[in-house]
C-alpha cells in the first residue's frame, strides 16, 4: 500500500460563466472532493450581512423582529468578505460598526408623508461604505439592458402607509452560512454525475419508426431525438437525464432490453453554481477552494504528530501526497 | 402538427356556437354550477343560521313574546283601574352612555374596552295615572319606544348591527375584518358564541322501544305558556298513559272515556276498525271495562284520584274532576288546543297515536328512530335569547308589579303614582348578560338549567373562529354509554359534517353543519293552515272516527297536530311545493309524504335543517347554461333562483321524497332534484383538506381538529385586538394544492401554513414515531417562525373610602458613577411608569408600577391627596421562561362603560422552531420535530432543490392517507405549471379536483418523473441515494404546541407550605412525581434505601423527638438545650427520629381531633 500514489489532477472545463451563474464540468475527481466544494459554498464561504439592528422608531405594520429578520435576509455585497475579520475575532473593536475590519454601518430612515403607499427597500439602506451596499440584482440586470422599469429595483422591506416611519441603524457583520442562512452565499449549488449513453444501434434498428419515437418520447426529459435524416435515434442531450430509468423500462416494455446502456461516470461531475449577488459566482467556487485548502493546511499541520497519524490513518498518508 | 391547433380553434367556436343553440339545454356538467355556491354565501353568509335566528328573535319573536297573554297587561291587586300595557316593543342601534350622551359604539371598541355589545331595548306603553289613561310612544317612522326597559346584546352582523350591510373599506374603517363571520356576541370584551344546541323535535309523536323490547310513544308539548311531556306506555299487553301529574300510570282508555268517547265503538273506529289494531286493543278495553269506568264522569273521577296532589295553594275549591279534566285540557298533550272543553281534536290526537303504537307493535320497523336527523330540531341563539327574555321580562313585570301594589297599597301619597318611574331597566340587562357571559340559561317557567350554552370564541386560527360558529352541541349526556346519537346517520348527508366531530367523550356528539346547510326560524301558521284547507283539507271535526283511517285518505299534520285528511295526498303535496316554488309561501315550509304512515307531514317550524337542491324535472334540470351566465354576469342572484322556482330547500324530510342526483348525468326520469356540489356535505374545517375522499376516514376527523389549533392569520385586523393569547405565523401562505371550500370560506387570504418541500426518505433516525426532519436553512429564512402574543390586564381599582389606585413614575437611585439612574426591574418603563412599547423585557421586570392605597375601609378626608405614605407598592411584574426575550408590544390605556381604568399589554415573542415542535399536513399526520440538521448534509436533487424538511415513509401504509401523496404531486405540477392546483373533495368529475393522470403528465411534462419521484444526491456523501425520493411540496401547519410552553425540569425549588412536600405543576416550578406505579417498580425490585430516599428524604424529612415511654412526639428545648416530652414532663426516654413532615401533621391533625397516635420505637 505504501507506494501507491491516490494523487490525481483534476480539471475544471467551464461551460458558462456569469455574474450570478456558473456552471462547469469538474472532471478525474471523486464524489467527497465534490461534494466538499459543494458543501463549503453553502456553508463556509463568508459573505456579510446585517447582524444587529438597533430601532429607533418603527410604527410599520411588521414587529422589530421581523424587520430585522428580513434585513438579515437581504444579500450585501461582500466582495470584500474574504479579508475581513469575523467580529468575534477582531480585537480591535467590539462589533459596535465603527470598526472598518469586522463591520459596516446601514441607516434606514424612511417616513411615508404621501397618501400612496410607500416600498421601503434595500435602497434605502445607506451604508458607511460606498463599497459595501446591499445587492441590486435588478438593478444590475438593468443596467445591462435586461429590466426596464424601476419599481422593480430592490429587496421590499416592509410597506408604509401615511404618517407611518421607520428609522434603524444597522450593522453587517461577516459570517458563514453555517451559522446563519443569511451569511450563505448560494442560491443553488449543485452538481450531478454524467451520464454515459451507449445506444444499440442494432437493437434500435429493429424498431418502426413509431416505436422508435414512442421510446423517445417515454424519457420525461429531452434526451434523445429522430434524427430527421437518418430516421436514427441520437443522443442529443445526455445531460437532460435524470437518471430515471423511463427509457430502460420502456425498453424492457417493449420485449428490446438493452436498447440502451445507461452508466453514470463517477469521476465526472457537472456543477450548476447560483449566487445570491453578495459575491461573483466564479469568485464563490474560487473562495470555496481557498477555503478547502486552508481546511487541508489545518489538518496538515497537525500531522507530524504521531497520534494525528494514528488519526487519520491512510488518510493521512493520502493527505501528504500519495505515500511517502 | 398545425393542424392540431386549427381543430382547438374550431373547439372553441363550437363551444360559442353550443351556447346559441343549447339555451334550452340542460347544464351539462356540474362545474357551470359551482358559480351558485359562492352566491349562495354571499347571500346567506357562512353563518346566516345564527344571524337568521337572531334577527327573527329582534324583529318578530320579540313582539310577540310582550303581546303575549299574561305579558301584555301588568294589573296590580290593590287598585282594580290600574294598568299597564305593552304596545310594542323596539331593539334600537348599539351605543354606549357616556355622560349622558348616547353614542353609536363599534364591536372593535367593546372587545378593547371589556364593555357590552348591546342595544337598548324600549317600548311604547299605555298606562293609567290617576284617573287619565296615558300612552306613550316613541317617534313615529323612528325605530325606539319611549320607555328604556334595558339593554340587548346585539350579534354581531345582525340587523342591529352597524356592521351589517357595511362594505370592506366601510369595515376596515370600524376596525373589523370583512372575512369575520359575526354570528357571535361581545360581552364584556370577551367574544361569546351560543352554541347551537340539538334537541328532539317537539310536538311530534315519536314510538319508541323501551329497555325491556316494548313499545312506548312520546309527544313533548311545547307551546308558550307550558311545556310537558307525554308518555305512552306497553304493560302487560295494555297501553298507558304515563304522565308527571298524574301519580300512576292511567288506563289508555280511560283517558278516552274522560275526554267523552264513551262508547268503545267509537274508540275503535278511531284506532281503525282492522281486526288486527282492535285484537290488540282488546286487553285495554277491558281494563277499563273491569275498573267500572262507563261514562266521562266516572273516568274523570278515576283520574282526579290518580292526580299527584301538589301543594297549590291557589283555588282549593275546585273538585278532583275539575282538576283533572283541567289537566286533561291544558297539560296533557298542551300543543293539541281544547276550546270550552272540546276533546275532540285531543282524542283524535290520543288515537293516532295509539295507532301508531299497535303498528309498530305488529310491525318493528315502525318504530321511529330517535337519531335521525328528521327528528331533530336545532335551536339556536334567537331561540335560546327569547326563551331567557322571556324570562326575564317575566320576572320585571312580576318585580314591577310588586313595587306598584307596595306604592299603590299607600294610603296617602304625595306624588301622583307615575309607574314609569319604578320601571327597573336592569333586570333585563343583567339577566342577560350575564347569561350569556357565564353560559348558564335557566328558564324557570320551563324548569330548564342548562350549563355552558355560550362559548368563548376561540381565535387560535380563523378556521376555529368560523369552526365555533357552526358547532352543534347536543343534549345528550356524555356518559351515556351508547353509541346510536353518537353514530354517523345517513340523513346527515348534506347537512352535518361527516368528518368534523371531536375525538374522545363528545365524539359524535358535538357535530358541524356543513357548507350548505340552513337552519330555519318559525313562520306564521295561521296562513299556511287556511291553505291547506282551501286545499281539500277535510277539517277534523268534520270527519267521524270512522273515516279518519279510511284507505282512501292521508292523514294532514302540520307542525305536528293533525288539521284534517286529505283524499289525493300526491296532488296536495305537489300543489303545495308548486306555491312554495312560485314564492306564494315560504320557502322553508317543508311537505312530506308518508305513504308508510299514510300521512303528509306540512312544517313550518323553526330549528329544522334544509340545504338547497336544484329542482330536475323528469331528470332534466331547471337550471339552464343561460341562467348561469347571467349569474356569473351579475344579473342574477341566488334568491333569483329560489324565486323562479330554480332552486328549493329541502329539510331532511322532504328529501324522503325526493330522489336526488349527485350530477346531471345520473339522473333519470325519476330524479326530482340534482345536487349542487357533492363537496358541500363537508364543514369549514373538512373544506380544506385536499383530496379528503381518498383518505382514510379517521384522518380527516384528525385534521379536523387540527386545522382549529394550527398557527397562522387569525383576522385582518389581528394586531389591533387584544386577545390573552395570540398566535400568528410570520409568513403565512396559501396552500398550492387548495379546494373550493378554501376560497370559499377565505382561507386562502387567512391562512394557517406553509407550503414546504418535503422529502419522504428516511433520514438519521431521528424521524421515528412520525418526527420530521427540519432544514436549518429554512428556519434560518423564516420557515414555521411564530410570533406569541400574551396579554396581561392590569385593573386600577377604586375603593369604597374613594381612594384608588395609582401608576408612578419609575424609582430612582442614584448611580455607582455619582449621577441618578432607573432602579433595576424598572428600567423598561417609561416617564409614567408603565413599560415602554418596543422595550425588551426580562421575568422579574415590573410593567406597571403600580401602587395601592393601604387604607381601602374607613374614609378618608380628602382621596386624591393622600400622602406617599398611605400607598404600598403593588407593582405588576412579568413572569414567564427566562432566557426567553420577550418584547412588549403594545400598550392600552383605557376605562370601560363604568369608568374603571385598566391598563393592557401585550408582551410579544417570536419563536423559531425548535425540536420538539409539533406540526401537522393537512391530512391528520402529526408529527414532531426530531432535528434540525444543516442544509449542505441534506439531500439536495440535480436541480439544487432542498427539501424544507424529510418525513419518514412510515408514516402512509399504516395512516392511508393517499391524498397527502396527491396533495404532493398537484402541489409538485402546480409550482412548475404556475397555478393552484385543485383537490376538492369529490371533485374529479365535476373538474374541481385534478386527477392524478393529469398532473402525471404536467410533471412530465416539465421534466419529472411521472410519479413524483426524484434522483437525489445524498448530502452527506454526495453520492445517489439508492432509491428515488417522492418529493414535493405539501402544506404544514404548525400547531399551537410548542415545547418552550411545555418543558420543565427541576432539581430543587419550592415546598408547599402545609405539607413540606414539592409543589406540583409546571406553573409552580413543580417536581416531578414518582407515582405509585414508579414506586411498585422499586418495591419489586427491592431498591428500598432508593424509595426512601425519593419519598422521604427528597421531599419532607423532618426530625422529630419522640418519647420512647409515651409514644408521644416531644420536642426540643433549644434555650436548655435538651429534649423534652410534654405529656411525661420529662427529658429522659426521648429518641430523634426522621420521618416525612406529612406524617408528623396526620399525628398532630389525629391529636386535635382526639385520637391519639402513639408511635412504638424499637432499636434499628
Amino acid at each position: 500500500m505504501d507506494n501507491v500514489s491516490y494523487q490525481r489532477f483534476p480539471t475544471v472545463r467551464i461551460r458558462d460563466i456569469k455574474d450570478d451563474v456558473l456552471k462547469f464540468e469538474l472532471r478525474d475527481t471523486d464524489a467527497s472532493i465534490a461534494n466538499a466544494l459543494r458543501r463549503i459554498m453553502i456553508a463556509e464561504v463568508p459573505t456579510l450581512a446585517i447582524d444587529l439592528v438597533e430601532i429607533e422608531s418603527n410604527s410599520s405594520v411588521l414587529n422589530d423582529e421581523f424587520l430585522a429578520h428580513r434585513l438579515g435576509l437581504i444579500p450585501i455585497v461582500s466582495d470584500r468578505a474574504m479579508e475581513m475579520r469575523l467580529s468575534r475575532d477582531c480585537d480591535a473593536c467590539d462589533g459596535d460598526g465603527r470598526c472598518e475590519y469586522c463591520s459596516i454601518e446601514f441607516h434606514l430612515s424612511v417616513k411615508c408623508t404621501g397618501d400612496q403607499t410607500l416600498d421601503v427597500t434595500s435602497l434605502d439602506l445607506v451604508s458607511s461604505d460606498p463599497s459595501i451596499i446591499p445587492v441590486d440584482a435588478a438593478g444590475r440586470a438593468a443596467d445591462m439592458g435586461g429590466f426596464e422599469s424601476n419599481d422593480t429595483r430592490g429587496i421590499l422591506i416592509v410597506k408604509l402607509r401615511k404618517g407611518q416611519e421607520l428609522k434603524l441603524r444597522a450593522i453587517a457583520r461577516k459570517g458563514i452560512g453555517k451559522d446563519h442562512a443569511k451569511w450563505s452565499p448560494a442560491a443553488t449549488v449543485t452538481f450531478q454525475y454524467e451520464p454515459e449513453i451507449h445506444i444499440n444501434e442494432a437493437l434500435m434498428e429493429t424498431l418502426t419508426l413509431e416505436e422508435k419515437q414512442e421510446w423517445i418520447d417515454s424519457s420525461p426529459t429531452k434526451v434523445f431525438e429522430l434524427d430527421p435524416v437518418s430516421q436514427q435515434v441520437v443522443v442529443v442531450d445526455p445531460e437532460a437525464y435524470t437518471y430515471d430509468e423511463e427509457v430502460l423500462k420502456k425498453a424492457e416494455a417493449m420485449g428490446k432490453p438493452g436498447l440502451v446502456e445507461i452508466y453514470s461516470k463517477e469521476d465526472s461531475f457537472i456543477f450548476t453554481v447560483e449566487s445570491t449577488g453578495a459575491i461573483k459566482a466564479s469568485q464563490m467556487f474560487l473562495n470555496a477552494i481557498e477555503i478547502l485548502k486552508s481546511k487541508l493546511d489545518a489538518v496538515r499541520l497537525s500531522f507530524d504528530t504521531e497520534e494525528a497519524d494514528d488519526q487519520f490513518g491512510e488518510l493521512g498518508a493520502h493527505m501528504r501526497g500519495g505515500g511517502i | 402538427m398545425g393542424v392540431s391547433k386549427a381543430d382547438e380553434v374550431d373547439d372553441g367556436d363550437n363551444i360559442v356556437s353550443s351556447h346559441k343553440e343549447g339555451l334550452e339545454a340542460p347544464v351539462k356538467t356540474a362545474v357551470d354550477k359551482f358559480q351558485l355556491l359562492p352566491s349562495f354565501l354571499k347571500v346567506r353568509g357562512l353563518v346566516k343560521q345564527h344571524i337568521d335566528s337572531f334577527n327573527y328573535f329582534i324583529n318578530c319573536e320579540i313582539k310577540k313574546i310582550i303581546h303575549a297573554q299574561g305579558n301584555e297587561k301588568v294589573t296590580s291587586d290593590v287598585d282594580a283601574n290600574f294598568y299597564l300595557k305593552y304596545l310594542d316593543i323596539f331593539v334600537g342601534e348599539p351605543c354606549v352612555e357616556q355622560d349622558y350622551i348616547y353614542e353609536p359604539i363599534t364591536p372593535q371598541q367593546c372587545r378593547l374596552r371589556d364593555m357590552t355589545y348591546s342595544a337598548p331595548i324600549s317600548v311604547d306603553v299605555e298606562y293609567t295615572r290617576g284617573k287619565e289613561v296615558v300612552v306613550r310612544k316613541g317617534k313615529d317612522g323612528k325605530q325606539e319606544g319611549s320607555i328604556n326597559i334595558g339593554r340587548m346584546p346585539i350579534m354581531l352582523r345582525s340587523s342591529r348591527c352597524i356592521l351589517a350591510g357595511k362594505n370592506e373599506a366601510q369595515l376596515a374603517k370600524v376596525g373589523e375584518c370583512p372575512l369575520d363571520p359575526g354570528g357571535y356576541f361581545v360581552v364584556k370584551g370577551t367574544e361569546k358564541v351560543i352554541l347551537i344546541q340539538e334537541q328532539l323535535s317537539k310536538n311530534r309523536i315519536i314510538i319508541t322501544t323501551d329497555s325491556s323490547g316494548s313499545v312506548a310513544a312520546s309527544v313533548t308539548s311545547s307551546t308558550h305558556e307550558r311545556k310537558s311531556k307525554t308518555n305512552m306506555v306497553v304493560k302487560h299487553e295494555r297501553i298507558y298513559l304515563r304522565h308527571n301529574t298524574f301519580g300512576d300510570d292511567i288506563p289508555i282508555v280511560v283517558v278516552m272515556r274522560a275526554m267523552g268517547m264513551e262508547s268503545d265503538q267509537e274508540i275503535v273506529q278511531m284506532v281503525g276498525r282492522d281486526p288486527k289494531y282492535a285484537g290488540i286493543l282488546n286487553p285495554s278495553l277491558q281494563e277499563c271495562a273491569a275498573l267500572k269506568i262507563y261514562t266521562s264522569h266516572q273516568a274523570l273521577e278515576y283520574l282526579g284520584s290518580k292526580v299527584r296532589s301538589r301543594n297549590m295553594f291557589t283555588k282549593q275549591k275546585r273538585t278532583k274532576v275539575d282538576e283533572a279534566r283541567d289537566i286533561l285540557a291544558t297539560v296533557v298533550l298542551a300543543h293539541v288546543p281544547v276550546h270550552q272543553f272540546d276533546f275532540r281534536a285531543k282524542c283524535i290526537y290520543l288515537a293516532v297515536i295509539i295507532r301508531k303504537m299497535l303498528e309498530a307493535m305488529l310491525n318493528r320497523e315502525a318504530v321511529d328512530d330517535m337519531d335521525y336527523v328528521g327528528n331533530k330540531r336545532l335551536e339556536l341563539a334567537g331561540q335560546l335569547l327569547s326563551l331567557l327574555f322571556e324570562d326575564l321580562f317575566k320576572r320585571m313585570n312580576a318585580e314591577l308589579k310588586k313595587s306598584m301594589d307596595a306604592t299603590l297599597s299607600k294610603a296617602n301619597r304625595s306624588t301622583q303614582f307615575d309607574i314609569i318611574k319604578l320601571i327597573r331597566p336592569d333586570t333585563l340587562t343583567n339577566g342577560l348578560e350575564h347569561a350569556i357571559s357565564s353560559g348558564n340559561w335557566a328558564v324557570k317557567r320551563f324548569k330548564m338549567d342548562r350549563k355552558g350554552v355560550t362559548q368563548v370564541v376561540s381565535r387560535l386560527s380563523f378556521i376555529a373562529a368560523l369552526g365555533h360558529m357552526t358547532r352543534i352541541s347536543s343534549q345528550f349526556e356524555k356518559t351515556r354509554k351508547v353509541s346510536g346519537p353518537r353514530a354517523l346517520q345517513p340523513s346527515q348527508w348534506g347537512m352535518l359534517c361527516p368528518c368534523d366531530t371531536p375525538e374522545g367523550e363528545a365524539c359524535g356528539l358535538v357535530k358541524n353543519l356543513s357548507l350548505m346547510t340552513h337552519v330555519t326560524t318559525d313562520e306564521e301558521e295561521a296562513p299556511l293552515i287556511e291553505l291547506c284547507t282551501t286545499l281539500g283539507v277535510e277539517d277534523l271535526s268534520l270527519l267521524s272516527g270512522e273515516e279518519l283511517h279510511s284507505p282512501k285518505t292521508y292523514l294532514v299534520f302540520f307542525n305536528g297536530t293533525i288539521l284534517g285528511v286529505h283524499r289525493r295526498p300526491n296532488r296536495f303535496a305537489e300543489v303545495l311545493r308548486k306555491l312554495r316554488r312560485a314564492g306564494k309561501i315560504g320557502e322553508f315550509v317543508s311537505v312530506h309524504v308518508n305513504p308508510k304512515h299514510r300521512n303528509i307531514q306540512i312544517a313550518s317550524d323553526g330549528g329544522r335543517v334544509c340545504r338547497p337542491l336544484v329542482i330536475a324535472d323528469k331528470g332534466v334540470s331547471r337550471v339552464k347554461e343561460h341562467h348561469m351566465k347571467e349569474l356569473k354576469d351579475g344579473f342574477r342572484t341566488f334568491d333569483d333562483f329560489l324565486r323562479e322556482g330554480l332552486v328549493e330547500y329541502l329539510d331532511v324530510n322532504e328529501e324522503n321524497n325526493s330522489l336526488i342526483a349527485l350530477y346531471e348525468g345520473d339522473a333519470t326520469p325519476d330524479t326530482t332534484h340534482i345536487e349542487i356540489e357533492p363537496f358541500t356535505i363537508l364543514g369549514v374545517c373538512a373544506g380544506l383538506i385536499p383530496y379528503p375522499h381518498h383518505n382514510q376516514s379517521p384522518r380527516n376527523t384528525y385534521q379536523c381538529a387540527m386545522g382549529k389549533q394550527a398557527m397562522g392569520n387569525i383576522a385582518y385586523n389581528q394586531l389591533q385586538r387584544m386577545d390573552t393569547l395570540l398566535y400568528l405565523l410570520v409568513y403565512p401562505q396559501r396552500p398550492l394544492l387548495s379546494t373550493k371550500s378554501i376560497e370559499l370560506v377565505g382561507y386562502d387570504k387567512l391562512g394557517a401554513g406553509q407550503n414546504a418541500t418535503v422529502a419522504v426518505m428516511s433520514y438519521s433516525g431521528y424521524d421515528i414515531e412520525d418526527a420530521i426532519v427540519m432544514n436549518k436553512s429554512s428556519l434560518d429564512r423564516g420557515f414555521g417562525r411564530c410570533i406569541v402574543i400574551k396579554k396581561s390586564v392590569v385593573p386600577m381599582k377604586k375603593y369604597a373610602n374613594r381612594t384608588a389606585d395609582r401608576i408612578m413614575a419609575p424609582e430612582l437611585q442614584s448611580s455607582a458613577k455619582g449621577g441618578v439612574q432607573v432602579v433595576a426591574r424598572q428600567q423598561l418603563q417609561d416617564h409614567d411608569g408603565i413599560a415602554a412599547v418596543g422595550e425588551m423585557i426580562r421575568p422579574g421586570d415590573i410593567y406597571v408600577n403600580k401602587q395601592s392605597p393601604i387604607d381601602t375601609r374607613n374614609n378618608v378626608n380628602n382621596p386624591m391627596a393622600l400622602p406617599d405614605s398611605a400607598y404600598k407598592r403593588t407593582p405588576q411584574t412579568y413572569k414567564g421562561a427566562a432566557g426567553e426575550t420577550a418584547v412588549v408590544d403594545k400598550v392600552l390605556l383605557t376605562s370601560n362603560d363604568e369608568n374603571h381604568f385598566v391598563v393592557k399589554c401585550l408582551i410579544r415573542q417570536t419563536r423559531r422552531p425548535e425540536v420538539g415542535d409539533k406540526f401537522s399536513s393537512r391530512h391528520g399526520q402529526k408529527g414532531v420535530c426530531g432535528t434540525i440538521v444543516q442544509q449542505e448534509d441534506f439531500p439536495f436533487s440535480e436541480r439544487g432543490i432542498c427539501p424544507d424538511l424529510i418525513m419518514n415513509p412510515h408514516g402512509f401504509p399504516s395512516r392511508m392517507t393517499v391524498g397527502k401523496m396527491i396533495e404532493l404531486l398537484g402541489g409538485k405540477a402546480g409550482l412548475h405549471n404556475g397555478k393552484f392546483h385543485y383537490g376538492s373533495a369529490f371533485g374529479e368529475p365535476s373538474g374541481h379536483a385534478d386527477k392524478v393522470s393529469t398532473i402525471s403528465a404536467t410533471l412530465v411534462k416539465h421534466g419529472f418523473s411521472y410519479s413524483g419521484k426524484d434522483f437525489i444526491y445524498s448530502g452527506i456523501t454526495g453520492s445517489p441515494l439508492q432509491a428515488y425520493i417522492f418529493m414535493g411540496p405539501i402544506y404544514y401547519q404548525k400547531l399551537k404546541h410548542m415545547v418552550l410552553d411545555k418543558m420543565h425540569a427541576r432539581a430543587r425549588g419550592p415546598r408547599v407550605v402545609l405539607t413540606r412536600q414539592p409543589t406540583e405543576g409546571r406553573s409552580r416550578e413543580g417536581g416531578l412525581r414518582l407515582g405509585e406505579m414508579e414506586r411498585d417498580c422499586l418495591i419489586a425490585y427491592g431498591a428500598s434505601m432508593m424509595i426512601l430516599e425519593r419519598l422521604m428524604i427528597s421531599s419532607d424529612q423532618f426530625q422529630i423527638q419522640v418519647c420512647t415511654k409515651c409514644g408521644m412526639i416531644g420536642y426540643y428545648h433549644h434555650k436548655l438545650k435538651i429534649c423534652l416530652c410534654s405529656t411525661c414532663k420529662s427529658g429522659d426516654n426521648i429518641a430523634t427520629m426522621k420521618l416525612p413532615y406529612a406524617c408528623k401533621l396526620l399525628f398532630q391533625e389525629l391529636q386535635s381531633m382526639n385520637i391519639v397516635p402513639r408511635l412504638t420505637l424499637a432499636e434499628a
